[in-house]
């Protein structure tokens, strides 16, 4: 039972990971990104490739995996940030097809859609990371490590200068702000951090293939940003939670018909998305925060 | 002769997202609201045409009529219940979009329970090709499309331009608040917004299961390739969306001569992101993407 | 930490515990598991393979054959490999349970290293890739893999029916793959010629393109390796577009999609065979109940997921006659005592990699809910 609650714990994680990334330039700097799954999956395929041609170093792969994405992110960030939000949304919707699509079929490098399996054992300094224990506190860390940093930089004046953005771009322009730099630094660092996530995922399933990465994923992680509040710390975290929690939650209802079970899932899934929304739609966190002000 | 017959098929295909296309891109381009439940619209009309004709044996007409009912049901539904009570409180552009995706599952889900998950068609003759010229088959639902096409997007241009209520609608699309100036409910208006478009998915959705054939999570593509359109031919824009959509269904079936068939979506896409950054506001669309 | 959240966290984990009490009163009894798609867009099969798991529950439960009764514990993996994980550790770590029925290449390939670490018995009855003979001793294979099925259909079309030009649609996965490269090598053996091959990606659903491509490749047979709704979809549109010549699958044709999919009528398939006239009181019981309660006849699938439960029960009454604890390693060391077994239409033998020998079937769909035999190959 516990390492089912630990498995359960290192998806939570990574699942965590990849919402306050995507808070980051979707809360703080007003960037809608759809190919988020794109980067978490470029950074699982990296870590594969590390693990399964150069060595079970996690400190090896995790570097690897930030510099790729954080350079294909910015590829996609030069051409694609010159356009109004709504416009990035379908751009980046092109590029997360496009790389579903590649990761298809690049069968060298990703094994196409049969994936890469047998990763290795991953190690840091020869230590074995083996099962979900060791691998939810490796998993708790990053995500405190990462939230840490990304919490500083928001306080930062690179923050401020983000946010100034996101609130007003001709504003921020008549301050002399360098706006192009600014999100294109933003979106590296987001996808450069959600390649950590990857890098977790593909040594703890030791098996990666293109069916985690694509658009659904990417819309699953805005539906956890936004169900636990953008603009703020805690709120991904929370989103994270109760989405990765909810299926094994729901699994343990009792009288399904086991046909119609997974189904029945996933219509309250769906409907508990639709009723957040629409009752709550700025985000779970606004709850609290109500909370405190009024006491 | 194959490049011919790859275009002819390329229309077909195209008209069919073309249709989709219109009524997403109405709908978002006068509301501002990304329905992107326009796709659960859609298996709706597909199941509820299939049911009719297939299991309670009616007549195409009578399928066809119901189809629309329950689209309009659900969109302008969804619109009343959902969406406008999420645009009254402070509501980012996402909040929509997370809802219509719950509403897409819930919708699949329901769709699979009642139907199970297969894949539902209804045969006609409608559907087959036949050899016009040597090498070139060509199936009498091409001219049928063609035509249902026409005539609905006729029937669109008519109603921005000649009624009231496309003025109506116009308006809404440039300015909601001055619509309120001058005594209209741009509520009212937007329920009118989905109640059409809605309507708009209705003979694509019958094309889909006479000529393609339906399942429950058909759903997700029209959506994705309904917004691709919608972009590439300018948001708002119906001429746009229509051209937009016959050009990405012709790309991806001439795609074939120089690409292998697994690549094909991607060049959709790839089309959609080349006039995202050349030309974001579409062939047709307002130029205020900057 | 927020209280709501904590509150949220400790709720869940009541949940959870709740759940593993109410699993460990029955420790005694005999419990199984499944990873199949209960929802999305594979969930026709989850439907297929639970329908044929079920009946068999119930029949061992009706004859007694095990103490304490069995029970069924189904997961849903959607077909997705990440569902399939945390599938599998709820299985083997919270319900402790020895025997885990798994399908689709994908979610196999990805469970089965806990499979291995924990001594769990993995048994596939529908993926059909070749690489899933070598995922170690804990995972079985009870359906013939595609080689096996390719290397009987191919000599029969192309020699016998002396279709020699040969074209190959195929989804663009591990299957898909497999079935190229089996046919990249049989049908030149038997003397005729691969004029043409088409990947698709999964999710694709417009062939018009494809179907013209095809036509100017001049084939007299057409081999599709897809599965799902999109092989229906394929199928329809390629007769829609002019294209009548022969189709020619594997198992996968045989879903209740298909045999009620009128443009699908004259297709051949294999599965492996099926004697419904084997006169044992097993395979009767089993096409009598079946077709009692779902008023059709049962696919390749609903005997194989049927046959999957047997054998576990098989397995079982043999561990507890040897008094020994009912663990994987047991089950493994069972299975290969036994070595041979009776099951619904065949009598099945396994071989020392998990794989089973079984003459394989060609079957016609008549394009009006059902398919009919047309020859069997050893």
């Amino acid at each position: 039972m516990t390492s089912y609650l630990l498995n359960i714990l290192v998806f939570v994680c990574i699942n965590g990971i990849l919402a306050v990334t995507l808070n980051f330039i979707l809360g703080y700097a007003g960037i809608f990104s759809l190919a988020h799954a794109a980067f978490f999956g470029i950074g699982a395929y990296v870590a594969a490739n590390v693990g399964l041609h150069v060595g079970p170093s996690i400190l090896l792969a995790m570097p690897a995996a930030m510099i790729v994405c954080a350079l294909l992110s910015v590829l996609l960030a030069l051409p694609a940030l010159r356009v109004r939000g709504e416009y990035f949304v379908a751009a980046s919707l092109g590029l997360q097809i496009i790389a579903v699509s590649v990761f298809a079929e690049w069968h060298s490098v990703t094994g196409g859609l049969g994936g890469l399996v047998g990763i290795p054992v991953p190690e840091i300094f020869g230590f074995r990371i083996a099962g979900a224990g060791p691998m939810a506190v490796l998993s708790l860390a990053m995500l405190a490590l990462i939230s840490g940093f990304l919490a500083v930089l928001t306080r930062s004046s690179f923050g401020r200068n983000l946010m100034a953005i996101r609130d007003s771009e001709s504003a921020s322009l008549a301050f002399g702000k360098r706006i192009a730099a600014t999100k294109v630094l933003s979106v590296a660092i987001s996808a450069g951090l959600a390649a950590i996530a990857g890098v977790l995922y593909a040594f703890y399933v030791r098996f990666v293939n293109t069916e985690s990465f694509m658009l659904d994923t990417s819309i699953l992680l805005m539906a956890m940003v936004i169900i636990g509040g953008t603009g703020s710390l805690w709120g991904p975290i929370l989103g994270a939670t109760l989405i990765t929690l909810l299926p094994p939650v729901l699994s343990y209802v009792p009288y399904l018909p086991p046909q119609q079970v997974g189904s029945i899932q996933q219509i309250i899934y769906g409907m508990a998305m639709i009723l957040l929304m629409v009752f709550q739609p700025s985000g779970l966190v606004a709850l609290f925060k109500r909370k405190e002000k009024s006491q | 002769m194959l490049i011919l017959q790859l275009l002819l098929n390329g229309l077909q295909t195209g008209m069919l997202y073309a249709l989709t296309a219109a009524g997403f891109s109405l709908i978002f381009g006068m509301t501002r609201i990304f329905h992107a439940a326009h796709g659960a619209t859609f298996v709706i009309a597909a199941y509820a045409y299939w049911h009719i004709t297939s299991l309670a044996g009616l007549p195409w007409w009578v399928a066809a009529l119901g189809a629309t009912m329950a689209a309009v049901i659900f969109g302008a539904g969804l619109y009343l219940t959902v969406y406008r009570r999420i645009q009254r409180s402070e509501a980012s552009f996402f909040t929509v979009f997370i809802a219509a995706f719950g509403a897409v599952v819930v919708v699949q889900n329901v769709i699979s329970m009642i139907y199970g998950r297969g894949f539902v068609s209804s045969s006609t003759p409608l559907s087959r090709a036949k050899e016009l010229i040597p090498g070139l088959y060509v199936a009498p639902l091409i001219w049928v499309s063609v035509a249902v096409a026409a005539v609905f997007f006729g029937a669109m241009a008519l109603l921005l331009k000649r009624t009231r209520l496309g003025v109506a609608m116009r308006a809404l699309a440039d300015n909601p608040e001055l619509v309120r100036v001058y005594g209209l409910d741009p509520g009212r208006i937007s329920l009118m917004v989905f109640v059409i478009g809605s309507i708009l998915v209705v003979p694509a959705a019958i094309i889909q299961v006479i000529a393609t054939g339906a399942n429950p999570a058909v759903g997700h593509h029209i959506v994705m390739i309904s917004l691709a359109a919608s972009i590439v031919g300018g948001i708002g824009s119906l001429s746009g969306a229509a051209i937009a959509g016959i050009l990405i269904g012709v790309a991806e079936t001439l795609a074939l001569l120089v690409v292998g068939s697994q690549w094909t979506e991607a060049v959709s896409f790839l089309i959609l992101f080349v006039f995202i950054i050349v030309r974001p506001a579409g062939i047709f669309g307002r130029a205020h993407a900057h | 930490m927020d209280m709501t959240k904590l509150t949220f966290r400790i709720s869940g984990l009541a949940l959870a515990l709740a759940g593993s009490i109410a699993g460990t009163a029955f420790a005694q009894d005999h419990s199984l598991g499944a990873l199949y798609p209960m929802s999305g867009s594979n969930a026709e099969y989850g439907q297929i393979f639970s329908s044929g798991s079920e009946l068999a529950v119930r029949h061992v439960n009706e004859d007694a054959m095990l103490p304490g009764g069995l029970t069924l514990q189904i997961e849903d993996s959607q077909a997705l490999p990440a569902q399939g994980v945390t599938g599998m550790n709820k299985l083997v770590s919270v319900d402790q349970i020895p025997y885990v029925m798994t399908s689709f290449t994908g979610v196999s390939k990805a469970i089965a290293p806990i499979g291995a670490e924990t001594g769990t018995v993995m048994i596939n009855g529908g993926g059909v890739g070749p690489d899933l003979a070598e995922l170690g001793p804990y995972f079985w294979n009870i359906i013939p893999l595609a080689n096996d099925e390719m290397r009987a259909l191919v000599p029969y079309v192309v020699n016998e029916l002396g279709l020699q030009r040969a074209v190959l649609i195929y989804v663009d996965d591990p299957l898909g793959q497999s079935v190229l490269e089996v046919l990249e090598d049989l049908v030149p053996q038997n003397g005729g010629e691969l004029v043409g091959e088409h990947s698709i990606p999964v999710t694709a659903q417009q062939f018009s393109g494809i179907a013209a491509t095809v036509r100017t490749q001049r084939p007299d047979v057409i081999f599709i390796a897809s599965y799902g709704a999109q092989q229906a979809a394929l199928v329809k549109q390629l007769r829609d577009n002019g294209l009548d010549q022969q189709l020619a699958s594997y198992t996968s044709f045989s879903t209740p999609t298909m045999q009620e999919l009128p443009e699908a009528a004259g297709a051949l398939f294999t599965q492996q065979y099926i004697d419904r006239e084997k006169g044992d009181a097993l395979t009767q019981r089993f096409f009598d109940d079946y077709i009692a309660e779902y008023d059709r006849d049962p696919s390749i699938y609903v005997v194989n997921y049927y046959n999957a439960v047997m054998l576990y029960a098989n397995l079982a009454q043999y561990v507890d006659e040897q008094g020994q604890e009912l663990t994987g390693e047991n089950l493994l060391a069972a299975r290969q005592a036994i070595g041979s077994f009776e099951f619904v239409g065949s009598t099945v033998t396994f071989n020392e990699n998990g794989t089973v020998q079984a003459p394989i079937e060609i079957r016609r769909l008549t394009g009006n809910s059902g398919s009919e035999a047309v020859t069997i190959v050893e």
